[in-house]
C-alpha cells in the first residue's frame, strides 16, 4: 500500500515537473516575444515620430530645443534598454529550479552610494544642456521686432497688427492697424515674414488658452490679467496650423488656426492690403 | 489573578446587511473599500472607452463637444478620486493593521466615518450628470478661471472633492496613529514592512496636501457662489494663484497614488524570488526622499503659465527621478541570484517595474524644461501620467488583488485565469498608451473632441481605441476568476505564498480580533524566521 502510494506519488512529481518544464518555456516565449516585441515598437516608433511632421521645427528656437530633446530621448533611450534589459535577464536566469534558498543578501550600501549616483549624473547633465537651451530659446526680442498681438477668446484668436510695430523700418508715427478675427465658421490665418524674429503678444479677457503652434514645439499660456510674450525666428516658409492647448470650454477643440509664413515681400502686400481694406471700411458711413 | 469567562451575548447576531452598514471593524471596512473602488475602476474605465470611441477615428461625431468634456473630466475624477486614492486606504484598511500585528485601527469609528463619505461624495460627483449644463467638465484640475464659469455640475464636483478630502485625512491621521502606537512588541519603524512604510509616507503627504486643496476648492466655491474673486483677475484676483495652490495638492497626489503601489510591489517581489527586499533602509529613505521632493515640484505642470520659476522646478523635477532610480535599482537587486515563479501576483509585479520604468523614463521630458515647452499639455503627457497611473498604480493593484485575496476572502484566484489577465491587459495597455507619446510628439493636444487625419493621426488614434478595448476584455478572466474562486469553499492555509510578514501568521480570513497569537518580531521578515530561524540583521 505505502510502497503503491510512493509510486503514485512520483508518477504524479513527474507530470508535475514535465508540466512545469512545459510552463516554462512558454513562459520564455512570451517573454522573449514581448522584449522582441517591445524593442521592435520602439524603434519603429521613434524612426516614425522623425519621419511625421516637422520634427526639428520651423524655427530657430525650435532647432535648440530639437537638439536637447534628441538629448533627453538618447539618455531615455540608453536607461530603458539596460535597465528593461537587466530586468529581463534577471527573469530568466534566476528562475526556480529546484527548492534550495537563495543567498539572502540584505544590501549593499557601497551599491546604494553608487546607483545614487548615477542617477544624479545623469539628471545634473539633462538639467544643464536644458538650463542653456532655456536661456536660448527665452533670449528677450529687440525693440524693433514685428510684434503681433494675440487674444485668444471662448472660442476663437483674433490677431492684430499695427503698422508702426512691423519690424525693423516701420515708421513709429504711422496709426494704421488691423485686426484678423476668426469665427466658429471660419479659421483666422496668421501671416509673418520668414527670418525675422516676431514677437506675439498674448492677450485674455475671460478665461486660460494657450497659443501653440506644433511646428514652433513652442507653447505659451494666454491668461488673462497677465502679460505673456514670447519670440521666434521662423526659418521654413509653409502653412502650418495651429490650436488652443489648454481647455477653454464647450467649444475648445475649435480654437484651431492657420500659420503662414511667407517671404517679406509677400508679408509686405499682405499688411498693405490689409491695411487698404481697413481703411476702406472706416471710411464707409 | 481569576480568569473571568465572558459569557457569549445571546440574541445579538445581526443581520448581515446591518452589520456591513455598521460595521468598524477595519476588515470589513478594507472590503467595503475594494468593492466601492473596484465599482468606480470599472466606471471610470466606461468613461474612458466612450472617450476612446470618440476619438476612434478623425473628425468623429460620436459624443458632442459638450458631452466628451464631461466624460474625460469624470472619467479622471473618478480614477483619481474615487478609485486610486481610496483603493490604497482600501488595501491599508485590510493589510496595515495586520501587518502591525494590531488587532485593529487606532480609531476604528473615525476609520468608518472616512469610508462612509465616499459614497455620498461619489454619487454627489456623478449627480452633476443630471444637473442643468451636466457634469463638471474643467478637467480634473478645474482650472479657474474657466471653473468660475461652468455650471451647477462644478458646484456638485468641488463639494463631492471637498468630502473626499475630509476621508483621506482623517483616514491618514488614523493610519499615521496605528502604526505610531500600536505595532506589535519587537517591531521597530524599520522592522515595518515595507507595504506598512509606504502607506505611512503616504498618509503623511495626505495630510499636509489634502487641506491646501480643500482651501483651494472653497476659494473656488465662493468665487462661483458668494461674489469671491480669488481666481478672476477682472476683481483683483489671479488667474494663476488656482494652478499654484491646486498643483501643490495634486502633485504630492501624485506620489499619493502610486507609493503604496510601489510598497505592494516591495512585498510581492521578495515572496516571489525567494529573497529579502534589497536595501530595506534605502528602500525607506528613498520612499521619505520622494515624499519631501514631492513637495517641491509642482510648478512643472505650470512650465508654460511663464509665471513661474523654471530652472528651479526643472532642477527639483529631475531630482526627484534618483530616489525613484534607486527604487528600481534595489527592485532589480532583490531579483538578482533569486529563486523566481510567476504566479499572477508575480506577474503584475514585474509588470509594474517594467512600465512604471517608462512612466519614470518618459516623465523627464517635462524636467528639460524647453521640450516641455513642445509636450506639455499634449498626448505626450497623457501618456506619461498613464504609465505611472495604470503601468504603475493599476498593475500594483492587480498585484495586490491576486496575492491578498486569500488572506482576504480565504480563497485563492485561478492562476491560469490570473495569467491570462494579465498578459492580455499588458498588451492592450501598451496598445493603448504608447501611440499617444508619437501623438504628442507630432503636436496633438490633449483634451480635444476631435482632431484631423494629419500626421497618421488617425491610425495612432485607431491603435490606441483598439488597445483600450483589450484592456477592457483583460477583465472577463479576472471577474470569472472571481466568480470561480467565491463558489469554491475557503481553503486557504495561513501562508499560501510562504511569504515573509504577520497578516500571513492568521487564520485566511482572520478572526475578528485578527491574532490568536502574534509571533515574535526579530526583523522586518518574522515569518521567514520563523520557517527559517531567525537570520535577522535589521
Ligand atoms: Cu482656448
Amino acid at each position: 500500500m505505502l510502497r503503491c502510494a510512493a509510486t503514485v506519488g512520483e508518477a504524479e512529481g513527474e507530470v508535475t515537473l514535465m508540466r512545469n518544464a512545459a510552463r516554462r518555456v512558454s513562459l520564455r516565449a512570451a517573454f522573449v516575444l514581448l522584449l522582441v516585441g517591445s524593442l521592435a515598437l520602439i524603434s519603429t516608433s521613434v524612426a516614425f515620430a522623425q519621419a511625421s511632421g516637422q520634427p526639428g521645427g520651423v524655427t530657430a528656437e525650435a532647432r535648440d530645443l530639437h537638439k536637447l530633446y534628441l538629448l533627453v530621448l538618447t539618455m531615455a533611450l540608453v536607461v530603458f534598454v539596460l535597465v528593461e534589459g537587466a530586468l529581463a535577464f534577471m527573469i530568466f536566469r534566476y528562475r526556480r529550479r529546484d527548492d534550495t534558498l537563495p543567498p539572502q543578501t540584505h544590501g549593499n550600501n557601497l551599491l546604494e552610494v553608487v546607483w545614487t549616483t548615477i542617477p544624479i549624473v545623469i539628471v545634473l547633465v539633462l538639467f544643464v544642456f536644458s538650463f542653456i537651451t532655456l536661456v536660448n530659446v527665452e533670449n528677450d526680442s529687440k525693440p524693433q521686432t514685428l510684434t503681433v498681438d494675440v487674444q485668444g477668446f471662448q472660442w476663437q484668436w483674433a490677431f492684430t497688427y499695427n503698422e508702426n510695430d512691423l519690424g525693423p523700418g516701420s515708421d513709429p508715427n504711422a496709426k494704421g492697424t488691423f485686426t484678423i478675427t476668426g469665427t466658429a465658421a471660419k479659421e483666422p490665418t496668421l501671416v509673418i515674414p520668414v527670418d525675422e524674429p516676431v514677437e506675439f503678444r498674448l492677450k485674455s479677457t475671460d478665461v486660460i488658452h494657450a497659443f501653440y503652434v506644433p511646428e514652433f514645439l513652442y507653447k505659451l499660456d494666454v491668461i488673462p490679467g497677465r502679460d505673456n510674450r514670447f519670440t521666434v525666428t521662423p526659418t521654413k516658409i509653409g502653412t502650418y496650423t495651429g490650436q488652443c492647448a489648454e481647455l477653454c470650454g464647450l467649444n475648445h477643440t475649435l480654437m484651431r488656426f492657420t500659420l503662414q509664413v511667407v517671404s517679406r515681400a509677400d508679408f509686405d502686400k499682405f499688411i498693405t492690403d490689409q491695411l487698404a481694406a481697413a481703411n476702406k471700411s472706416a471710411q464707409r458711413p | 489573578m481569576a480568569t473571568i469567562a465572558i459569557p457569549k451575548r445571546v440574541g445579538y447576531e445581526r443581520p448581515a446587511v446591518l452589520d456591513w452598514l455598521t460595521t468598524v471593524d477595519h476588515k470589513k471596512l478594507g472590503i467595503l473599500y475594494l468593492y466601492f473602488t473596484m465599482f468606480f475602476f470599472a466606471v471610470g474605465g466606461i468613461l474612458a472607452l466612450l472617450v476612446r470611441t470618440q476619438l476612434a477615428v478623425a473628425d468623429n461625431n460620436f459624443v458632442s463637444n459638450s458631452m466628451y468634456n464631461q466624460i474625460f473630466t469624470m472619467h479622471a475624477s473618478a480614477m483619481l478620486f474615487l478609485f486610486i486614492i481610496p483603493v490604497w486606504a482600501g488595501f491599508g484598511n485590510y493589510i496595515v493593521p495586520l501587518q502591525i500585528g494590531a488587532a485593529d485601527m487606532a480609531f476604528p469609528r473615525i476609520n468608518a466615518l472616512s469610508f462612509w463619505l465616499l459614497p455620498p461624495a461619489g454619487l454627489l460627483m456623478f449627480s452633476g450628470f443630471l444637473v442643468n449644463g451636466g457634469a463638471a467638465s474643467a478637467g480634473w484640475t478645474a482650472y479657474s478661471p474657466l471653473a468660475r464659469t461652468l455650471g451647477p455640475g462644478m458646484d456638485v464636483w468641488i463639494i463631492a472633492v471637498i468630502l473626499l478630502g475630509v476621508s483621506s485625512t482623517i483616514g491618514a491621521a488614523n493610519f499615521l496613529v496605528t502604526m505610531l502606537r500600536m505595532r506589535a512588541p519587537g517591531m521597530t519603524m524599520f522592522r515595518m514592512p515595507i507595504f506598512c512604510w509606504t502607506i505611512f509616507v503616504t498618509a503623511l503627504l495626505q495630510l499636509l496636501a489634502t487641506p491646501v486643496l480643500a482651501a483651494a476648492l472653497a476659494m473656488l466655491f465662493i468665487d462661483r457662489n458668494f461674489g469671491g474673486s480669488f481666481f478672476d483677475p477682472n476683481g483683483g484676483g489671479n488667474a494663476v494663484l488656482w494652478q499654484n495652490v491646486f498643483w501643490f495638492y495634486s502633485h504630492p497626489a501624485v506620489y499619493i497614488m502610486i507609493l503604496p503601489g510601489m510598497g505592494i510591489v516591495s512585498e510581492i517581489l521578495p515572496v516571489f524570488s525567494r529573497k529579502p527586499l534589497f536595501g530595506y533602509k534605502a528602500f525607506v529613505f528613498a520612499t521619505l526622499g520622494i515624499g519631501g521632493l514631492g513637495f517641491s515640484v509642482w510648478a512643472h505642470h505650470m512650465f508654460t503659465t511663464g509665471a513661474v520659476l523654471k530652472p528651479f522646478f526643472g532642477f527639483m523635477t529631475f531630482m526627484i527621478g534618483v530616489p525613484t532610480g534607486v527604487k528600481i535599482f534595489n527592485w532589480l537587486a532583490t531579483l538578482w541570484r533569486g529563486s523566481i515563479t510567476f504566479e499572477p501576483p508575480m506577474l503584475f509585479a514585474l509588470g509594474f517595474v517594467s512600465m512604471f520604468l517608462i512612466g519614470g523614463i518618459n516623465g523627464t521630458f517635462s524636467a528639460a524644461v524647453p521640450v516641455d515647452f513642445a509636450i506639455h499639455d499634449t498626448y505626450f503627457i497623457v501618456a506619461h501620467i498613464h504609465y505611472v497611473l495604470f503601468g504603475g498604480s493599476v498593475f500594483a493593484v492587480f498585484g495586490g488583488l491576486y496575492y491578498w485575496f486569500p488572506k482576504i476572502w480565504g480563497r485563492r484566484l485561478n492562476d491560469k485565469l490570473g495569467t491570462i489577465q494579465f498578459f492580455l491587459m499588458l498588451v492592450g495597455f501598451n496598445m493603448t498608451f504608447f501611440p499617444m507619446h508619437l501623438l504628442g510628439l507630432t503636436g496633438m493636444p490633449r483634451r480635444i473632441a476631435t482632431y484631423p487625419d494629419v500626421r497618421n493621426w488617425e491610425l495612432l488614434n485607431g491603435i490606441s481605441s483598439a488597445g483600450a478595448f483589450l484592456i477592457a476584455i483583460s477583465m472577463i478572466p479576472f471577474l470569472i476568476a472571481v466568480v470561480a474562486a467565491f463558489m469554491r469553499p475557503k481553503d486557504q492555509p495561513n501562508d499560501p505564498w510562504q511569504a515573509n510578514t504577520l497578516e500571513w501568521a492568521t487564520t485566511s480570513p482572520p478572526p475578528v480580533h485578527n491574532f490568536d497569537e502574534v509571533p515574535e518580531v526579530h526583523s522586518e521578515r518574522p515569518l521567514f524566521d520563523l520557517r527559517h530561524g531567525t537570520t535577522a540583521r535589521h
